[in-house]
């Protein structure tokens, strides 16, 4: 096979079979002999002080073997955030695995270990917590006001961070416009809605070594926050990689309370704790922020821009965690980079309140962004009669202009414009139809919605990991183990990297397997995030195929008596290039390094071939990649509002979207068919709830809590892959992931518009607010 | 107190000592060690632990074990014949369905009501078939191709 076989076809999923067979290799099936169920209790108020524990009474039930109080455990703050080293500058470390304050509805106070799961949940009902009631405050724009309960002793005004950029000169900008629009955008707080619970075993022997096996995406961030939180030194914890996830999107992106507790609990005991979240207690565990954003933006007639300002404030809940980042991702890709505009201001805050805390989620800020700026873009174009594509490209960055993160990289591969066109002609944008015009109750409109600027990676973030590593070993039979940190999400990571290191070797993709890895056999990995795992653990493993096809070569070379660089591998055999005749098997080269020095031929001992010739055949690398290059999307949807409902149906998807070069077609497109699902749930249906008073979640199940099903989403989605061929990435690849969950809000509220000629700016677009904006409510 | 139940899983009688208000779902994954039925929600919600019982696709999290005595209990793990998968589970291969794959089990015991019911069903019917099942990776275009596809090989079976 050679790589122009392999990259760009759709190669089943190696994990398949065993998903449709059962499915063995979740965390959640993982158990050890003599393991103890753990289980957490909660707090119902959303901001009180405990005065006392009593857990007197839960002790004495007979099967509970351990529990844990704010008293039993370290109070080292922490940051829970994966990809950043823990002491980084840019995090809060305002969290402790178990404190005598709690700042929301469902924060941990206790936790006990039993020896069956029913035991322990008997056990919870048995401690008796005294709590003295503490001011909440909900609103995060409230609880920057003065006389608002303060959350944290060190963040006046609860605002945990305040970051800010400003390019040339705004007001000079806004004097020199025509025309300025401003407007305030609102998004909810959703959730990732992984399906397989967070769940982890811990095993703490009798050495103190911890061993972890979980759920979460990212198995050295796991080791490293685990560390930090027990104040321990790393290299007592090993975390284990499991074969895949049941989802992640974001959601499992930093430590939670369950593993820092199991591993505490696994210590005191000395047996195994697994601890494993119940819906509820997922659904308050992880969210994507809701970010109000203050958006003013200055024009000239011809839809040139002259200023931008904008202001966000997003709610991070009880505690910072990734509202520390995503704040920074936010105003950067999701307000301030996407358009060409040489004067800027932004600030941003991350403000306390006594919700849940937030999470990871797909796009980390940037749904939140696109959707304020989209919007406005398009309520820009209506006024000044503009088309919204001209006006994207009269205001876009152009292929070769430098990257707006960091201007010593260009946009080498940049196919914008063209995702635009393309998705155009197959959406029939031409034939669109003035807003508000179509006769009936049920009314069509088609809409846009657009990221020029996002991520493959993290290169050039302050911080933020961004380095990976694998390793390949060649084996007799002439397959290839390819080991390395990347967890599996279900996004196809296993299959593209046995597909890029396949290419490289010149070996078929079956024959390449995803082996074994854990923290202490395989080099660092950043998380699976970022859009980065193709383009960035794509070069490392193609890095390392190279090394261990190098090592092969200078053998064979040997024993062919030909000069290395004269030979290649072609589906599975190294051969002198051009003469197909010289063939000789990958693994009988394997076999002459593998085989004793020294042979017993029945007459005597001779070597088998030179020192030289001996030894594993394995490749290494762990390596940073060179840029982050952008990739470029256009999303195209007709909705179908009806007027006498309120319900929004989206009806047809067309998603344009310059990733480089496809590594497999069918993957691709499962990743842009789930991650519109998403973006649709965004746009009009998901939103976790709370109580006013109380603060507790009340849609905490997925009866209250509605997502997409089959039967919701659109009859079609149609994806258009832009192959631009980026320089830097392997084989051309770069990012894909999260900009279709990015766009879709947008592209939705632009369609609605165009159905009914009114605006909502505030997510979910719900019958509610359709109607209330048609003056029906 | 625990109390003897048999229960009839994918063709085999299954003797336990179980407690009677455990579920259907904690027993098979807990006693029997069939994994492939998975706890999505505990609520009966997302469709994770989907199996049937005489035939009919339901929700093993909802089921008290104690109440489906006597019932024809079939899960993942008792798809297929003679050590060949079921042409859904081949079909879900192929068509690109499975990602992350928790649903997968219970969105194949759903798919497989439907085409024992209906064996040429339209996009309709295998949307609504699957409602009850949540899928957070595919937006259920390639599950839905799956179960076409698995619709077509199966119509195609019947006629050579």
């Amino acid at each position: 096979m050679s790589a122009a076989n392999i990259i760009g076809k759709s190669v089943l999923r190696p994990d398949a079979h065993d998903k449709v067979t059962g499915g063995r290799g979740y965390p959640v099936n993982f158990s050890l002999p003599g393991m103890l169920h753990g289980k957490i209790l909660r707090s119902p108020y959303a901001h009180a002080r405990i005065i006392s524990i009593d857990t007197s009474e839960a002790e004495k039930l007979p099967g509970v073997k351990g529990i844990l109080t704010h008293k039993e455990v370290p109070q080292k703050r922490f940051s829970p955030v994966f990809f950043c080293p823990t002491g980084a500058k840019s995090l809060v470390r305002d969290m402790v695995a178990l404190s005598d304050r709690v700042r929301y509805a469902g924060q941990p106070v206790a936790a006990v270990a039993a020896t069956t799961e029913a035991i322990a949940e008997k056990a919870l009902e048995l401690i008796d917590v005294d709590y003295e009631e503490l001011p909440t405050v909900f609103d995060p724009e409230e609880a920057m006001q003065e006389g608002a309960p303060q959350l944290h002793e060190d963040a006046p005004d609860n605002v945990a961070k305040n970051p800010a950029f400003e390019f040339g000169d705004v007001e000079k900008g806004f004097a020199e416009a025509d025309h300025i629009f401003e407007g305030v955008y609102q998004t909810q707080r959703v959730h990732t809605c992984y399906m397989e619970p967070r769940v982890c075993v811990v095993d703490c022997d009798k050495q103190g070594h911890f061993t972890l096996h979980s759920s979460m995406q990212h198995i050295f961030g796991l080791r490293e926050k685990l560390a930090y939180a027990l104040d321990i030194a790393e290299s007592r914890v090993t975390v284990v990689k499991p074969p895949y996830i049941g989802g992640g999107f974001g959601g499992k992106l930093d430590i939670g309370y369950i593993e820092i507790l199991a591993a505490i609990l696994s210590e005191n005991i000395g047996r195994p704790v697994r601890m494993e979240q119940t819906r509820y207690e997922d659904f308050i565990t992880t969210a994507r922020h809701p970010i109000k954003v203050y958006l003013k933006t200055g024009v000239k007639k011809d839809g040139t821009i002259t200023a931008r300002e904008a202001r966000s404030i997003l709610d991070t809940g009880a505690h910072a965690t990734h509202g520390a980042e995503v704040i920074v991702v936010h105003g950067l890709f999701g307000v301030t980079f996407p358009y060409k505009c040489e004067n800027k201001k932004w600030e941003g805050f991350t403000v306390y309140t006594n919700n849940m805390i937030g999470g990871g989620f797909r796009g980390y800020g940037c749904p939140q962004g696109c959707f304020a700026v989209e919007s406005q873009i398009d309520e820009i174009c209506e006024e000044l009669d503009l088309d919204p594509i001209e006006f994207r490209k009269k205001n876009a960055h152009q292929k070769g202009d430098p990257h707006p993160f960091n201007p010593a990289w260009s946009l080498n591969s940049y196919g914008y414009e063209e995702a635009m066109d393309k998705g155009a002609e197959r959406i029939g944008w031409s034939d669109r139809k003035p807003a508000g015009s179509g006769e009936g109750t049920k009314k069509r409109g088609i809409g846009i919605g657009t990221q020029g600027i996002w991520v493959s990676g993290c290169m050039g973030f302050p911080d933020i990991y961004e380095h990976t590593g694998a390793l390949v070993k060649l084996n007799v039979d002439g397959t290839a183990d390819l080991a390395s940190g990347t967890v599996d999400l279900g996004s196809g990571q296993i299959t593209m990297q046995t597909q890029i290191a396949a290419a490289e070797l010149g070996i078929a993709p079956e024959n390449v397997r995803l082996s074994y890895a854990d923290t202490d056999t395989v080099p660092f990995d950043a998380p699976t995030h970022a859009s980065r795992a193709t383009y960035s653990s794509g070069l490392a493993v193609k890095a390392a195929a190279a090394d261990a096809k190098r090592k092969l070569l200078a053998i064979a070379g040997d024993i062919m008596e030909a000069s290395p660089d004269d030979l290649e591998v072609v589906d599975g055999e190294v051969r002198i290039k051009g003469s197909p005749d010289s063939a000789m098997p990958i693994g009988q080269v394997v076999q002459v390094a593998e085989s004793p020095f020294i042979v017993d031929t029945g007459e005597g001992y001779e070597p088998s071939s030179p020192p030289q010739h001996k030894g594993t055949i394995i490749g290494a690398s762990s390596l940073a990649p060179p840029e982050n290059p952008s990739p470029a999307t256009a999303l195209f949807v007709e909705v179908e509002v009806d007027t006498e409902t309120g319900e929004v149906k989206v009806l047809r998807c067309v998603y344009a979207h310059d990733l480089g070069k496809v590594i497999n077609p069918n993957a691709a497109e499962g990743q842009v068919e789930g991650g519109i699902q998403q973006g649709i749930g965004y746009a009009l249906m998901e939103n976790l709830v709370f109580d006013e008073d109380t603060g507790a979640c009340l849609s905490s199940d997925f009866l209250d809590y509605k997502m997409p099903t089959a039967v919701e989403m659109p009859r079609e989605i149609e994806s258009i892959f832009i192959e631009t061929n980026e320089p830097s990435g392997p084989f051309g690849a770069k990012s894909l992931s999260e900009q279709c969950v990015t766009v879709p809000a947008a592209a939705i509220g632009a369609a609605v518009y165009n159905a009914i000629g009114v605006r909502i700016k505030e997510l979910p677009i719900t019958p509610e607010k359709v109607l209330r904006a048609l003056g029906k409510l | 107190m625990k109390q003897l139940v048999t229960l009839n899983i994918n063709g085999e009688q299954h003797e336990l000592a179980i407690s009677p208000d455990a579920t259907l779902l904690t027993v098979l994954r807990e006693d029997l060690g069939l994994l492939g039925t998975k706890r999505g929600c505990d609520t009966s919600a997302c469709g994770c632990c989907t199996i049937h019982i005489d035939g009919k696709a339901v929700y093993a999290c909802v089921v008290y074990a104690m109440s489906v005595q006597g019932g024809e209990i079939t899960t993942i793990e008792g798809l297929g014949e003679n050590g060949k998968l079921d042409p859904l589970q081949d079909a879900f291969i192929e068509a690109g369905a499975v990602q992350c794959g928790y649903c997968t089990c219970g969105m194949i015991m759903s798919a497989k009501q439907l085409l024992n019911e209906e064996p040429n069903p339209d996009e309709e019917q295998i949307r609504h078939a699957i409602a009850g099942n949540l899928c957070r990776c595919t937006g259920y275009a390639k599950i839905v191709d799956a179960i076409k596809m698995a619709a077509d090989n199966g119509l195609k079976g019947q006629s050579s």
